[in-house]
């Protein structure tokens, strides 16, 4: 138990880190972060090293999170986003951003943007950039990780991205304005 | 630019392409200011989440967070509490025993009872159960001067001592 402890203690941050970056929210990412570490404990047999621990635990956290973020959808509406997505796809049409809205700011107020700009993406589209970005992942990775089709990933990525951009941009004008 | 253009670009960013694929969809891309134009933006988002994620920190302490798991795991290794097994032959008797009293004290009342006399009178009796004990019945026929006491043998709580003492699955 205290050689867990330890690995607890040595990958809790990044684990926490990839529930708080599909969940959005604090609690519910420190909650199925520590459900995550308990359910490794109980699979530690099903672990054979063919990847590294971290990223092994990271599968197991991405799963819980994946599973939750579909009861909510269930729960509720489609968001708007799933709709304009279903709809159409507007991030075709969307005008190319030619200056990089991220240019020149500094750290910290760089990461409050791009928080809040994750924030407003649909799970779907998050979660296939958190993989690719974050984990990543090959498309083909992400698609069985989603349960989802190649194509469905190009396009959730392709859309998350041209909206993460036209987000930024459109808090970069809002806070010069 | 048509979609299916548009996501062989990003393809060609994250490095999906067969070769072959990647050096055609990047000599169009020199060509086309549009295309350039839109992998340049893919590329800056891109670029804008590197490492985004690399400072965030769980909010709680490490004893505190490694409490919690801990009786997660505890939880989890910690068996059910089993249910109370009842015995077949407790769980018959426990029927048979108040349907058996019921039946002697119906049949016992119509032996006593005698028909009502040429008055219409009835004749008085009195019938009690112990709360305290289900299994015995008192009846009193006063006319006759008549009591019976039916008691179950053994009672309620010896036969649950019996029961705790030799169960059998």
């Amino acid at each position: 138990m205290a050689a867990f402890e330890e690995l607890v203690a040595r990958h809790r941050d990044r684990i926490y880190a990839r529930a708080y970056s599909m969940m959005r929210n604090e609690e519910e990412a420190v909650d199925l972060s520590q459900e995550a570490w308990v359910k490794g404990w109980q699979r530690l047999a099903q672990f054979h090293g063919e990847s590294s621990f971290a990223t092994w635990m990271t599968r197991i956290v991405i799963n819980l999170c994946l599973d939750q973020l579909r009861k909510h959808k269930r729960q509720r509406a489609e968001s708007i986003e799933a709709m304009d997505e279903e709809s159409g796809g507007v991030e075709r049409q969307m005008p190319v951003i030619t200056v990089n809205p991220t240019a020149g700011l500094e750290r910290g107020e760089l990461r409050q943007r791009i928080d809040q700009a994750l924030g407003q993406l649909s799970y779907e589209h998050r979660t296939s950039l958190v993989l690719h970005e974050f984990e990543e992942m090959e498309y083909r990775e992400i698609a069985k990780t989603m349960g989802c089709s190649i194509g469905t990933v190009m396009s959730r990525l392709f859309y998350a991205r041209r909206k993460l951009a036209a987000l930024l941009a459109d808090l970069k004008n809002r806070n010069t304005v | 630019m048509d979609y299916k253009a548009q996501l062989k670009l990003q393809a060609l960013l994250d490095g999906e392409l067969p070769e072959g694929e990647a050096s055609a969809v990047a000599q169009w891309v020199a060509q086309d200011r549009e295309a350039a134009a839109l992998l340049e933006e893919l590329r800056n988002t891109r670029g804008a989440l590197a490492g985004f994620d690399a400072e965030v920190r769980l909010p709680e302490s490490r004893e505190f967070f490694w409490s919690k798991v801990e009786r997660g795991i505890q939880r989890l290794e910690t068996p059910a509490p089993k249910l109370a097994r009842v015995s077949y032959f407790s769980l018959v008797r426990r029927l048979l025993v108040p349907a058996s009293a019921v039946a002697v004290v119906l049949i016992a009342g119509l032996m006593l009872i005698p028909p009502a006399g040429p008055t219409g009178h009835t004749i008085a009796t009195e019938m009690e159960t112990a709360l305290a004990d289900s299994g015995a019945f008192t009846y009193r026929d006063y006319s006759a001067g008549a009591t019976l006491v039916w008691l179950s043998y053994p009672a309620e709580d010896e036969a649950a001592e019996i029961d705790e003492m030799g169960t059998f699955d």
